[in-house]
Formats: structure tokens, C-alpha cells, sequence
């Protein structure tokens, strides 16, 4: 970059492409929408399938793995953030509204088992999974992630009309279409513009 | 016609596109400012100094896997400066300005 004189047109022409420039960045490879995506619609399905034939006493403990999930996504994070050479206000956001995620969670679980109404945390399951979604797809303005946080939300509204067991089958559509499709095309967003 | 002054720290192509990068996102590397503008590291380097002692700029030099790293933030002084330098520009362009 030349370091000359610039008439004030010049100036608001770079301000408007330098801006531009951070802004069409896209940092998000999603593979955490992909791993987390194929680990609930792995473990809905299993939770499922041993409920149905009634294979053993507690199908439930399968969903263990989400924690381990979780650690890894704690290391995953630690490193990533080493790497990356910019951090914007969008992304610290959207982080934020994922921790948010995380708490809920973890404060819907105490209040249903104080309360031992086991058949009602898949419906606000489904529910969380749309905020945090949803959120997050308006901050990136990545419309993939904003029409899968609504179909969290509507498909909670269902799960209220049918079977307990067969809600699991909802958390393997709500995941496919909140975080298996999106995160496929975060990838190759992400791709694309890093061969660009 | 007034025309309101332009500030000079900002009034540079190199400076003005590392505080309009810097605007946009909360900090970023010295590497990602290097990319996104073009420049040479020498000259990047000297333009980041001078933003900095005019109080533009936070600059934060630290290792990472015994890497060095320079981190660059905008300060409020900075953001102030940004507007004043945008709303002078608008002066420039109104209508029979030119």
C-alpha cells in the first residue's frame, strides 16, 4: 500500500473496502456444529433403538459421551484460539450465547431431576437447541443457522402431541437440520474462502 | 463552503486502512493486518508506532508458542479520532463541496 496523498474520496473508498474485508471474513470451519451434530443423532437413534427392543436396563447412559464430547470441545477451543489472528465482536457474541447454552443445560437438568419429570427434558432439549442456534445465525447473518433454530422451536412444539420415546426421534431431525446441514456449508464457506 | 481539517495520523492510506480494519473487529495480529492492507512488515510496523504514540492504538507484544505476537486494538481516543476523520470526510463530499 502506497503511502501518498489520497483526496477524501479515496479515503472513504479504502474505509469502505477495509471494513468490507473484515467483515466477509468467515471463521467458522463448523466442525463443532458437525461433531456435535453427528454425536446427538448417533446417540438419539442408539437411545432409541435400545428403548424400542428394550436391550438394557438404562439406554439412557449412552448420552455419557456428551461429556467427554464436551472436554474435547474444551482442548479444540483452547487451541483454536492460539491460532486464530483476529477476534471479532461477532464471534465474541456468539461464544457467549453458547456458554449461555451450556448453563441452561446444565440448570434444566438439576430442575428436572429434583423434580423426577424425566419426560419432559427432551421437549426443552429441543428448545434450547433453537436459541443458541438461531442466535448464532443472525450474528454470522448465515441463514442455514437461523432456519434450523426455528425448526428446533416447532419441533419442541410437536414433541408436546406425541410419545415420549419418539421425541428422541425429534432431537435426530432437529439436529440434522440445526447443525449437521448448516455445518456442512459453514465447511465449505470456510474452504472456499480459504482457497480464495 | 467551511471545510472541517482533516486529522494528518489518519489522513495516510496505510494508517487509515489499519484503523478502519481495526474498527470492524474487536483485536486482531499484527499478521492479519499485514495481509489484509498489503504493506511490508517495515512499513506496517512504523505506522502501527506512530497510531500508538498518538494514543490511537493498544498494542500488546506477547509470545505464543515461542512465537512473538503483536496484538493491536483500537482505543476509545482512537474511535473518536475514526468519527471526527469520517465526519470531515462528509464535509468534502457534500454537494458543491468539490
Amino acid at each position: 500500500m502506497q503511502d501518498e496523498k489520497f483526496s477524501p474520496k479515496d479515503s472513504l473508498q479504502l474505509i469502505d473496502n477495509m471494513i468490507n474485508q473484515a467483515k466477509n471474513r468467515f471463521s467458522e470451519n463448523g466442525f463443532l456444529y458437525l461433531m456435535w451434530g453427528w454425536l446427538v443423532l448417533f446417540c438419539s437413534i442408539a437411545h432409541f433403538i435400545l428403548l424400542k427392543l428394550n436391550l438394557i436396563k438404562h439406554p439412557e447412559i449412552i448420552w455419557v459421551s456428551c461429556w467427554l464430547a464436551a472436554i474435547f470441545q474444551v482442548v479444540y477451543l483452547s487451541r483454536r484460539k492460539k491460532k486464530g489472528n483476529v477476534k471479532t465482536y461477532s464471534e465474541n457474541i456468539i461464544n457467549f450465547v453458547w456458554v449461555n447454552f451450556g448453563v441452561c443445560m446444565l440448570i434444566i437438568s438439576i430442575i428436572v431431576a429434583k423434580s423426577n419429570n424425566w419426560e419432559i427434558i427432551n421437549s426443552l432439549v429441543l428448545l434450547l437447541y433453537g436459541t443458541p442456534t438461531f442466535l448464532s445465525g443472525i450474528a454470522m447473518q448465515f441463514k442455514p443457522l437461523v432456519i434450523g433454530g426455528i425448526i428446533c422451536w416447532c419441533l419442541a412444539i410437536l414433541s408436546v402431541f406425541i410419545a415420549p420415546m419418539y421425541i428422541l426421534l425429534l432431537l435426530s431431525a432437529a439436529v440434522i437440520s440445526a447443525w449437521i446441514i448448516p455445518g456442512y456449508i459453514l465447511r465449505k464457506k470456510y474452504n472456499q474462502q480459504n482457497k480464495s | 463552503m467551511e471545510f472541517k481539517e482533516l486529522d494528518p495520523i489518519l489522513h495516510s492510506q496505510l494508517r487509515l486502512a489499519v484503523i478502519s480494519l481495526l474498527i470492524s473487529v474487536r483485536e486482531a495480529e499484527f499478521t492479519f493486518l499485514k495481509e489484509k492492507t498489503n504493506s511490508t512488515a517495515g512499513n506496517l510496523s512504523v505506522q502501527i508506532n506512530k497510531l500508538k504514540d498518538a494514543g490511537y492504538l493498544d498494542v500488546t507484544k506477547q509470545f505464543s508458542n515461542n512465537y512473538p505476537q503483536t496484538i493491536c486494538k483500537i482505543t476509545k481516543k482512537g474511535i473518536e479520532a475514526f468519527e471526527s476523520y469520517v465526519n470531515a470526510l462528509q464535509s468534502y463530499m457534500k454537494p458543491g463541496a468539490e
